[in-house]
């Protein structure tokens, strides 16, 4: 029997932290999966998938992760995955959105638009903000399968975006597929 | 998740520059809807067209709002009605356009077109029956089109037709002078006209086509102008050379073909009904900013008509088709830039300044779609002048393999430099002036048939 593992490291970049860590899996004789890993401002996170045997514990992870010879350490979590990797890779959702929000910068601008989701039961699925002179810029992937009607949603976000001051756009993530990649599928 | 850029990109597309798909048609053959007489014909197609075509408008508006693009027209085109009406008569023909006007406001279209006939090589005598009525038939509807096939480059051009639709106009003008001779915007004379051309006043369902289908017309040219200006703006003119802009003018194209091919497949998979063609033309509006002479002036003439225009369009027609011919799986039907003077208000302006003569919209016409359309000229320009007109611009469609049109609205009791306006998206201009007037009555008196071109022996 194997078990699939989400292993989540946080660290000041430097070089070789990827090699590390899966270095870590490898001798554990760990598969890994999936990878995912963003930088920001000098720091790095990374989230990843890897299958171990069934003998293997998250705790044995956490120990030879931290066996690294390094001046600078990395925090890491790992949790047992309690649905199989296959279930969780499918599609995306038929009602996947892409929202964008821009204005001036100020206090509270992600708080406030996740929280307009969560009022409503939006899953936010992806989330990339970028600060540009004091445009700040959300860029937000959401699932609205629990939506009833899309007119609604539209309507309130016209509201919010009266109320805020921001300019904001609700369209399907089907458009900006088709607008931007070769294969139309 | 995509890249920002692109994501933001597209965001600048949809909302700044008006991006939206410009026409739906459902296709309708009504081959099957003969009947024993005019009264069961009528009413076979309107049933026809009902269930076709019943839930086509709240279809497109579902769509358009659940991927949040508009859908701007919902138009139905028909099969040529002077096959269906193989036998009928003037009158008979009359009530055929008043029953397609009732089920048309009945579906909730705007447009209705295929008030047809193809008679490129020859006329039956429906055909000349069907080509009398136009005039009336147009003049008691309001949502019907029609058009005509004189010419082509397989079959020549047939000159007893074009003796026809030049006083047809003429006619059509005449009978709508209260509304400034409006009946002659909704006749179109083609040569070479294609069957699946989503666009009006010349879309028909060809009888090479299916039960029924759905072409797609892509959006207009704002979109280009505003890329361009963009390009220009962040990279600065004297970075850019003319490849580059014609690299912009593909890559949008590329980019709002998609759009139009998404909102047609989805449509076309909501009703149950094959889709046909994305049409790539450049279509514009009389709206502000969306306007292919706008396009015109950024790329470097500071008057339409001024000397490099022609080739100007010749570059933007094929950028257009090159960006979207790889963006849909079918393209088809007219696939080029407008060049509507009236629904264009800067072509109108430029005439309105002496800058456009009709000539140079005849040179101009050599190098995009469709042709002389919606050109106003003054009431007083006789039927022969007209006809000739028009076979100026079936001969240029005839040698160069090309779809032609003309859509001419000689205006009653007005002359050039008066003013027309029809409202809405059939725009407003000035009156073009027309030179060397009743000059050309031999020539269109000689009838038969201009023979078919060298190039069109191939077999």
């Amino acid at each position: 029997m194997e078990r699939q593992m989400i292993i989540s490291v946080m660290s000041k970049d430097r070089p070789g932290i990827i090699a590390d860590v899966t270095g870590a899996i490898f001798e554990l004789d760990g598969d890994l999966a999936d990878l995912n890993q963003s930088v920001l401002c000098g720091y790095l996170t990374m989230i990843l998938i890897a299958t171990f045997k069934n003998t293997i514990t998250p705790e044995d992870v956490i120990a030879k992760l931290s066996h690294t010879k390094s001046d600078i350490k990395f925090d890491a979590i790992v949790k047992v995955m309690d649905t199989p990797i296959e279930m969780m890779q499918a599609q995306l959702p038929e009602k996947t959105y892409i929202l964008t929000a821009q204005g001036k910068n100020q206090h509270g601008l992600v708080y406030g638009i996740s929280s307009f989701c969560y009022q409503r039961n939006i899953n936010i699925m992806d989330l990339a903000t970028t600060l540009a002179d004091d445009q700040y810029t959300m860029i937000l992937q959401l699932d609205l399968s629990s939506i009833a009607s899309i007119k609604e949603v539209r309507d309130d976000l016209d509201a919010y975006a009266k109320k805020t001051g921001l300019r904001v756009v609700l369209q399907h993530n089907d458009i900006f597929r088709v607008t931007n990649e070769i294969s139309m599928k | 998740m995509l890249r920002s850029d692109q994501i933001l990109a597209t965001v600048e597309m949809i909302q700044k520059e008006n991006l939206d798909v410009r026409t739906v048609t459902m296709g309708i053959s009504l081959l099957d809807c003969r009947g024993r007489d005019i009264d069961e014909t009528c009413s076979r197609i309107e049933q026809k067209i009902a269930r076709l075509a019943g839930e086509f408008v709240s279809t497109c508006d579902l769509v358009s709002r659940r991927l949040g693009i508009p859908i701007v027209n919902k138009r139905i085109s028909i099969t040529p009605i002077a096959l269906v009406g193989a036998g009928f008569e003037r009158g008979d023909f009359v009530q055929l356009a008043i029953s397609l006007d009732r089920v048309a406001g009945q579906v909730g279209v705007d447009i209705l077109g295929g008030f047809s006939a193809q008679v490129e090589k020859g006329m039956t005598t429906t055909d000349r029956e069907y080509i009398a009525s136009i005039p009336e038939a147009l003049a008691a509807t309001e949502r019907v089109c029609a058009s005509i096939n004189i010419g082509s480059s397989q079959k020549g051009i047939n000159m007893d037709a074009l003796d026809m639709v030049g006083r047809t106009v003429k006619e059509l003008a005449e009978m709508t002078r209260d509304q400034g001779g409006f009946g002659a915007a909704k006749f179109v004379v083609f040569c070479n006209q294609p069957g699946d051309n989503p666009f009006m006043a010349g879309a028909i369902h060809g009888v090479e086509e299916a039960e029924a289908v759905l072409n797609v017309g892509v959006s207009g040219p704002g979109v280009i102008a505003r890329a361009l200006e963009r390009l220009i703006a962040t990279a600065g003119a004297e970075n850019l050379r003319l490849d580059d802009l014609a690299e912009e003018i593909k890559q949008t194209t590329f980019r709002v073909t998609r759009c139009g091919e998404l909102v047609g497949r989805q449509v076309s998979k909501a009703l149950g009904i094959e889709f046909g063609v994305v049409d790539l033309s450049l279509a514009p509006t009389p709206t502000i900013g969306d306007s292919v002479g706008e396009i015109l002036q950024i790329l470097g003439v500071d008057a339409i008509g001024a000397p490099g225009s022609t080739a100007i369009l010749a570059m933007l027609n094929d950028a257009v088709k090159k960006g979207g011919l790889f963006a849909s799986k079918t393209v088809g039907g007219l696939s080029g830039a407008f060049i509507p003077v009236m629904e264009d208000a800067l072509l109108a302006e430029a005439v309105g300044r002496d800058e456009l003569c009709l000539e140079k919209l005849e040179a101009m016409t050599c190098v995009c779609s469709v042709g002389l359309d919606m050109v106003a000229i003054p009431g007083s320009v006789d039927a022969e002048t007209i006809s000739a007109i028009i076979a100026d611009e079936m001969a240029l469609g005839m040698i160069n393999n090309k779809t032609t049109a003309a859509r001419l609205i000689p205006v009653p009791g007005k002359e050039a430099g008066d003013h027309v306006s029809f409202g809405g998206l059939f725009g407003a201009s000035p009156i073009m002036p027309v030179r060397n007037v009743g000059k050309s009555s031999r020539f269109i008196a000689w009838g038969g048939r201009m023979p078919a071109p060298i190039h069109s022996f191939k077999n």
